[in-house]
């Protein structure tokens, strides 16, 4: 635009649009004024420009909704346990491991289907803008969704429906993207926490290792880890159905604070309280209370969801097993003896040493941390 | 502890860059790849780059410019391994803009207006739409604009000009002819 005649209104313009974009200098604004003032009529439509141009400020909540997202992807990727919770960000001490960031595309377009539900609490919609201009194949070829936590990280995730999942770590949730049709449909692996909103027309039916726990409006924990003996399902509010599936027939219907512990694979009916060295014996299933932590009045079960990692009359081994998938480390016990001596104990906020020492202290046994291995001897 | 406290003052302060930038980052993104999804995810991908190189923060000038690109960067990526020709600039990528007009009540002007307006800045060609939209929707400076494009200020200060000439000849010299050609407009 230099060098050849510039028309008038050329320079104008770009008067103009200089001042809107904040890049004019006194002179050029002064210029801008003069050339005003011999052709008032171009100030109407300088005034419009200055209408549009300043547009509205940009939805916050929309963006709030974004960086929650962002967080728990971040803390996925990052593999550290961080749990945004109750608006606070919770951390501990990370594990090492920083995965090298290569695909990701997976997760989120998984996540996304989250987007666009209204949050009980948030009330947001993230306003899709989608263009039609997308042909967008991968909308309808995708049918089943899957999240899932590594060691060591936790998150937390809502569902199409705006019920919340809380995912402890080393676990998976899947449901159907649309999560559509008569049932709410989920299937865990691992341990999760859920807050499930009212639909009495359409029942949250949780599929987990050995049972399928039917809800109408709840929270509970699952626990259904592969590598553990156990299903456990705890109810916090509201009431559930649970059917083994190994005998469709039995229903157990479980009231606020009460807890059912299924051995897996085998199907027996007995109530009682829990009691680990029990297990060993006949009851394959369990049904009692759950350990309120005086304190906090939470059930031990879902302290998890609050950063704490808890213990409550648990063997060595299931500790291990805790501890492994909470600090993402490997926790070798070889002496056979040392197993089943049990442990109790709440800790928030404390690194896998300071856990350690704990144990040690009240266990009288001694272990070895060395990189992401630990071994406890006698 | 200390670290504690660093780290949580750092969280507070990457949660308000985030709040801050993302938007821009996102709409910039997504005139690239032309998907919300995607280009939700290549923020996120931009942020969780910028959280592994915390400690190197300082040495970055300018950090918006340097996100920006790094979204660019990713955007030519996936263009690149989605749909199989090879773009290594900008030039001659068609763009999808996200340019907010405000309402035609606020603006005191008739719907079929900003219709027309929209029209005009969707016939500006591809570079100049995106430069309008960075400086207009993200409050970006020339300087800016030009390191993150690879283009030189003048460039961006020109392509400004050309899209407010052609939006500004649009719209109507006199209010009096505005409305005259609204109710043309309406009763065709």
């Amino acid at each position: 635009m230099q060098g050849e005649q510039i028309t008038q209104e050329d320079r104008f313009w770009l008067l103009v649009s200089l001042k809107l974009a904040g890049e004019a200098t006194p002179e050029e604004l002064a210029e801008l004024e003069t050339f005003l003032q011999q052709r008032p009529e171009m100030g109407l439509r300088m005034e419009m420009l200055n209408g549009f141009w300043l547009g509205e400020p940009e939805d916050q909540g929309r963006r709030n909704d974004a960086l929650n997202r962002h967080l728990q992807r971040l803390s996925n990727h990052l593999s550290t346990p961080t749990l945004n919770y109750e608006a606070t960000m919770a951390t501990e001490e990370a594990p090492a491991p920083l995965p090298v960031e290569t695909h990701t595309r997976g997760i989120y377009r998984l996540l996304w289907p989250i987007v666009g539900i209204a949050a009980a609490i948030a009330l947001i919609f993230f306003i899709s803008h989608r263009p039609e201009s997308i042909k967008n194949e991968r909308v309808e070829q995708v049918a089943e969704n899957t999240i899932s936590t590594k060691p060591g990280s936790k998150s937390k995730i809502q569902l199409p429906d705006g019920s919340q999942v809380w995912l402890n770590a080393d676990s998976r949730i899947t449901y159907n993207e649309t999560f559509r049709g008569p049932f709410r449909e989920v299937q865990i692996t691992g341990e999760a926490y859920f807050d499930i909103a009212k639909d009495k027309d359409h029942p949250f039916i949780i599929h987990a290792n050995s049972i399928d726990v039917r809800v109408l409006g709840t929270s509970l924990n699952i626990r259904s880890y592969a590598n553990e003996k156990n299903t456990e399902a705890v109810l916090i509010r509201g009431s559930i159905e649970v059917t083994l599936r190994s005998s469709p027939d039995k229903k157990i219907i479980l009231q606020p604070n009460e807890k059912l512990v299924v051995q897996n694979g085998k199907a027996v009916v007995v109530k009682g309280m829990p009691s680990v060295q029990k297990y060993e014996d006949a009851p394959v299933m369990i049904l009692g209370k759950a350990h309120i932590q005086p304190k906090d009045t939470i059930a031990m079960d879902i302290l998890w969801v609050k950063n704490k990692l808890a213990f409550d009359h648990e063997t060595l081994e299931e500790v291990a097993r805790k501890i492994e998938r909470w600090y993402a480390v490997k926790v070798n016990i070889p002496d056979e003896r040392l197993k089943h001596v049990e442990y109790s104990g709440v800790f928030e906020d404390e690194s896998l040493r300071q856990v350690m020492e704990a144990l040690r202290w009240t266990g009288n046994f001694r272990y070895s941390i060395n990189k992401r291995e630990v071994t406890i001897t006698p | 502890m200390q670290e504690r406290i660093a780290f949580y003052e750092d969280m507070k302060a990457y949660n308000q860059l985030f709040l801050l930038l993302s938007g821009g980052i996102f709409r910039f993104t997504y005139s690239l790849v032309k998907s919300n999804e995607v280009a939700e995810e290549i923020v996120s991908d931009v942020f969780i780059k910028l959280w592994q190189i915390k400690d190197r923060l300082p040495e970055i000038e300018n950090l918006k410019v340097y996100l920006y690109t790094i979204a660019k960067n990713f955007s030519l990526n996936y263009i690149n391994k989605h749909y199989k020709n090879t773009v290594v600039s900008l030039d001659g990528l068609d763009v999808e803009t996200m340019i907010d007009l405000n309402s035609p009540a606020e603006m005191c002007v008739s719907a079929d207006l900003v219709q027309q307006i929209r029209k005009v800045i969707r016939q500006l060609p591809p570079q100049c739409r995106l430069i309008f939209q960075m400086v207009k929707e993200d409050g970006l400076r020339y300087k800016e604009v030009a390191a993150i494009l690879d283009i030189s200020p003048l460039t961006v200060r020109n392509q400004l000009a050309i899209a407010i000439k052609k939006i500004g000849e649009s719209l109507p010299v006199y209010l009096q002819s505005g409305f005259t050609m609204v109710s043309r407009f309406s009763h065709s």
